[in-house]
């Protein structure tokens, strides 16, 4: 039971990731993307790490892709003008380094078959939310406060840089002249 | 289920982003397979959490780093990506060439 569901969640999300990068619509291909990552979020409960796929709904599909959502809008009007041909040879190299990339990986993993992989018999207990939240903000050897904190700024950082690489170059300027930006 | 199985999938989340990556045109498309190869790393961040740690719950909390570092990374790409349309009027990166050397 447990196998074939995840042969199907696997390939869901294989076939969703595939849409994602080849569909000459960009809003499609976010929507699509969207899929994705909810199907992985599936993954991850039956991994039985619950906490991971809330996080994953809520930061990539709430946050990330909505703001990408946005972002098409604003630059594309509806994402139509989005149709630029990619041409065949493009497509052939690319899809070649890809599988290149894919197949030696694959014989390096199935080769030897290194010990990490075979003496995966024993599944770890369920992860609860309290073990995460705990283990964030304890300040002991094996506790995670210091990249908590680290993290926290770098958001911050990364927010304010972004407001300031977003903004008009000209504004200063504007609002001294004649206000022509205020009325429009 | 085994993790063989999650390290396969995640391998090829991975080159389904390369590939995305390296066909795509437009500057949110490239963004958008780089989310695909992130969601792969994660995957397998989690499967190694679940069948293989012996802390499981440090291998549950990685995958929050990579989030966190990931939403930062895109806050200022898409900021970029909108100073460069406001200039330019266009993303497609066969016409943004001037960095060549």
């Amino acid at each position: 039971m447990g196998d074939y569901l995840f042969y199907g969640l696997a390939t869901a999300v294989v076939t969703f990731s595939l849409l994602a990068v080849s569909l000459p619509n960009l809003l499609h291909a976010a929507i699509s993307l969207i899929a994705a990552f909810f199907v992985t979020a599936a993954l991850y409960i039956m991994l039985q790490l619950e906490f991971v796929a809330l996080a994953q709904i809520m930061l990539y599909i709430g946050g990330i892709i909505i703001f990408m959502l946005i972002i098409i809008l604003l630059t594309t009007g509806l994402g139509v003008e989005n149709r630029l041909q990619v041409p065949n040879s493009s497509r052939l190299a690319g899809a070649a380094v890809s599988a290149t990339l894919l197949f030696g990986l694959l014989y390096a993993i199935s080769g030897k078959q290194s010990a990490v992989l075979v003496k995966s018999v024993q599944r770890a207990a369920p992860v609860t939310m309290d073990d995460i939240g705990l283990r964030l903000l304890a300040t002991g050897k094996d506790g995670f406060i210091v990249p908590f904190e680290i993290i926290s700024i770098l958001l911050l950082v990364a927010l304010v840089g972004a407001v300031v690489i977003a903004r008009r170059e000209n504004s200063v300027s504007n609002s001294h002249g004649d206000g022509k930006e205020e009325r429009a | 289920m085994t993790l063989s199985h999650f390290v396969i999938l995640s391998l090829m989340l991975c080159a389904v982003g390369v590939y995305g990556v390296l066909t795509r045109r437009n500057l949110i498309g490239i963004l958008l397979s780089v989310e695909v190869i992130l969601n792969g790393a994660n995957l397998n961040f989690a499967a190694f959490a679940h069948f293989r740690a012996s802390d499981p719950t440090a291998g549950a909390i990685f995958p929050i780093f990579v989030m966190a570092v990931s939403a930062c990374e895109m806050a200022v790409a898409l900021a970029i990506i909108i100073s460069m349309y406001r200039r330019k009027k266009r993303l497609d990166v066969y016409s943004l060439e001037e960095l060549n050397g």
